[in-house]
C-alpha cells in the first residue's frame, strides 16, 4: 500500500491526458451527430434532428453498407480461424526448436506496417498484378480476374492482417489445455482425431472465443485496407466515415455513424464477456 | 512407452503441411513489395525484368519522403516516451493498490483500445478544429499518446503482477526512499517487459494512419500516411523503395529485442 495521495500524483497526469484528448472530444461528437447538414451550406444552425441515426438504419445504401462490414467481419474472423488452428496447433505441439522462429514469422508481418502489407496485395491482386500476370502466362485465364475493388480482395487483405493475433491467441489456449486429459482420453482408447474433437477443442474454445472477437471488431473498425483493397466504391462502415467526414464534409452523418460503428463494437464485447462468465459458470 | 507416446501427439504431417502454408501466406506481400523494390518495371513479372537500386536513390533524395520520415520519427519517439513515463506511473499506482476501484480505472485507461481508431480520428479532428489545435504537432503528439499509451499500462500492469514487492521493502528498510527504491530495485526487474511495450508503442505510432489522417496539416505529413495517399493516386516503384527500407528497419528491430530480451515472450 502507498498513500492514496501519492497514487492520485501519479495517475492525475495520464487520467487528465486521456480526459483532455479522447473522453472530451468523442463525447463532443454527440451533440454534433444530432445537427443537420445542409449540402453545400453546412450545419443548419439551431436545429436538432434524429434523422442522422435513422438514416442508418432506413436507407437502402447505409444497410448494405452496415450488412457488408458485419458479414465480412465474420467471414474474416472464420477465415482467421481455419487458417489459424493448425499454425497455432504447430507452435504450441511441436518441435521445441521450430517454436522461437515460427513464432517470429507470426509477429514479423503483424508489426509491419498497415499500408506497406496492403501495398503488397495491390502487387499481388490488381488486374496487372502478379497474380493474374502469373495465370494469363499459364494460360489458365484470358481476361484478369476481378480480385480487388470487391469481398474477396477485402477478405484476403484483412484476414492476412488480422491472422497473426488470432494465432497468438491460440497458441496460449492451446498450451492451456492439460496434456495429461488427452492423455487420459487416448488411454482409454480415443482415436487422435477424437482425443482432439473432444477434448483439445472444447478445452481452447476460451482461446478460440477471445480471438474472434477481438479479429471481429478489429475487422469491423478497419479503415486502411478496406480502403486500400476496396477502393473508393466497395465500402465499409469505417471508409464511409471517413468519406463522410473528408469528402462529403457531412460532420453530423459521420458522427452519428462511428457512434454507430462504436456501438457494434462495444456491443460485440459485452455478448462476448456475458457468454465467457456463462461458460465459466457452468463449468 | 512415454517417448513413443509422445512423439504420437505430436503435430501430424497434414496440420504441420498446412501450418507451413499459412507461414507463407503471411510472408507473401512482403516478398512482393521487396521484388518490387528492386525491379526496373513498374509493374511486377515473374520472373523480374531487371535488378536496379534507382528507386531507393529516388526516395532518399525526395525531400517529401525525407520530410515524412522525419515527422514519423519525432511522433513515435516523443508518444513513446511520454506514454512511458504517464503509463508507468499509472501503472505503479495501480499495481500498489494506492487508489480504490483499480479495476475501473483500467479499463478507462483501456478504452482507447477499444474505440474504432477511426472514431478517435473524427473525434479529435473535430475537437481539434474547435480548438485550433489541428495541424499542430502538440495536438499529433497527444492523439498518438492516446493511442499508445494502452500498450505501456498494459505491459507494465504484467510486468509488475510478478513482481515481489518484499525486494522494494527491503530497498526501503536499507534507506532508499520511495523513488529510489522504484528506480533502482522495480524498474531494473520490470525493464524487459517495458522495452515490449515500449516497441509495440512505437511501433503503433508509426504505423498509424487511421487517427493521424485527420489530423496532419497539407505541409507536415507522416510516412505512412504519405505512401496511403501516393497509393491511391497510382503506384510508383519508390513506395516499394520506402516500404522495402520500413520492412528492413522493422525486420532488425525485431531480431534485436528478441536477441536482447527474449521478446517472443511478451507478446
Amino acid at each position: 500500500m502507498i498513500a492514496p495521495r501519492h497514487g492520485l500524483m501519479l495517475l492525475a497526469p495520464l487520467a487528465l491526458v486521456l480526459a483532455g484528448f479522447f473522453l472530451l472530444p468523442v463525447l463532443m461528437m454527440l451533440p454534433m451527430s444530432f445537427r443537420e447538414y445542409a449540402p453545400g451550406t453546412g450545419i443548419v444552425p439551431g436545429v436538432w434532428t434524429l434523422e442522422n441515426y435513422t438514416r442508418i438504419v432506413t436507407d437502402d445504401y447505409y444497410r448494405e453498407v452496415i450488412w457488408r462490414t458485419l458479414g465480412l467481419g465474420l467471414f474474416v474472423t472464420l477465415a482467421c480461424l481455419l487458417l489459424g488452428y493448425p499454425l497455432a496447433f504447430l507452435i504450441a505441439r511441436g518441435p521445441e526448436r521450430w517454436r522461437v522462429p515460427l513464432i517470429l514469422l507470426v509477429i514479423f508481418p503483424m508489426m509491419l506496417n498497415l499500408v506497406v502489407r496492403s501495398f503488397g496485395w495491390i502487387a499481388l491482386l490488381s488486374n496487372r498484378g502478379l497474380v493474374n500476370n502469373l495465370l494469363i502466362q499459364l494460360g489458365l485465364i484470358a481476361t484478369p480476374l476481378k480480385l480487388m475493388f470487391n469481398l474477396t480482395g477485402l477478405m484476403i487483405g484483412l484476414t492476412h492482417i488480422y491472422l497473426p493475433f488470432m494465432v497468438l491467441m491460440l497458441v496460449a489456449a492451446i498450451r492451456n489445455v492439460p496434456r495429461d486429459v488427452e492423455a487420459a482420453a487416448a488411454t482409454l482408447g480415443s482415436s487422435r482425431l477424437h482425443v482432439f474433437a473432444a477434448v483439445t477443442l472444447p478445452l481452447s474454445a476460451p482461446g478460440i472465443l477471445a480471438g474472434s472477437i477481438l479479429v471481429f471488431v478489429l475487422t469491423i473498425s478497419a479503415l486502411v485496407t478496406p480502403r486500400m483493397l476496396g477502393g473508393p466504391t466497395y465500402k465499409v462502415m469505417a471508409t464511409l466515415i471517413y468519406d463522410e467526414y473528408m469528402q462529403l464534409l457531412d460532420w453530423p452523418s459521420g458522427s452519428a455513424l462511428s457512434f454507430a460503428l462504436t456501438a457494434m463494437a462495444i456491443g460485440v464485447i459485452w455478448l462476448s464477456s456475458r457468454l465467457t462468465k456463462r461458460w465459466a459458470g457452468m463449468a | 512407452m512415454t517417448s513413443a507416446s509422445d512423439s504420437d501427439d505430436r503435430p501430424g504431417s497434414a496440420v504441420t503441411m498446412a501450418a507451413f502454408a499459412v507461414i507463407v501466406f503471411l510472408q507473401i506481400p512482403v516478398i512482393v513489395v521487396v521484388l518490387a523494390a528492386f525491379s526496373t518495371t513498374s509493374y511486377l513479372t515473374i520472373p523480374p525484368q531487371g535488378l536496379t537500386l534507382a528507386w531507393f536513390a529516388k526516395v532518399l533524395s525526395d525531400p517529401s519522403y525525407l520530410s515524412a520520415i522525419r515527422m514519423s520519427l519525432i511522433l513515435a519517439c516523443g508518444s513513446t516516451v511520454i506514454s512511458l513515463v504517464l503509463g508507468v506511473a499509472a501503472a505503479y499506482a495501480l499495481f500498489r493498490k494506492a487508489l480504490p476501484g483499480s479495476e475501473a480505472i483500467t479499463s478507462v485507461l483501456m478504452a482507447p483500445l477499444v474505440l474504432p481508431a477511426v472514431v478517435i480520428g473524427v473525434a479529435l479532428l473535430q475537437y481539434y478544429s474547435l480548438t485550433g489545435l489541428r495541424g499542430s504537432l502538440f495536438g499529433l503528439l497527444m492523439a498518438h499518446v492516446v493511442i499508445t499509451v494502452p500498450y505501456i499500462v498494459r505491459s507494465a500492469l504484467a510486468s509488475l503482477s510478478g513482481l515481489d514487492l518484499a525486494v522494494e521493502e527491503a530497498a526501503r528498510v536499507l534507506g532508499a526512499n520511495g523513488f529510489e527504491a522504484f528506480r533502482l530495485v522495480t524498474l531494473p526487474l520490470i525493464l524487459p517487459g517495458l522495452v515490449a511495450g515500449a516497441l509495440f508503442a512505437f511501433i503503433t505510432s508509426l504505423d498509424n494512419v487511421p487517427v493521424t489522417i485527420f489530423l496532419i496539416s497539407a505541409n507536415q505529413t507522416t510516412l505512412p500516411v504519405l505512401i496511403f495517399s501516393s497509393v491511391e493516386m497510382g503506384i510508383d516503384p519508390s513506395v516499394a523503395a520506402v516500404s522495402t527500407l520500413l520492412i528492413a528497419a522493422t525486420g532488425i528491430i525485431l531480431l534485436i529485442a528478441e536477441r536482447r530480451f527474449g521478446f517472443h515472450r511478451f507478446v
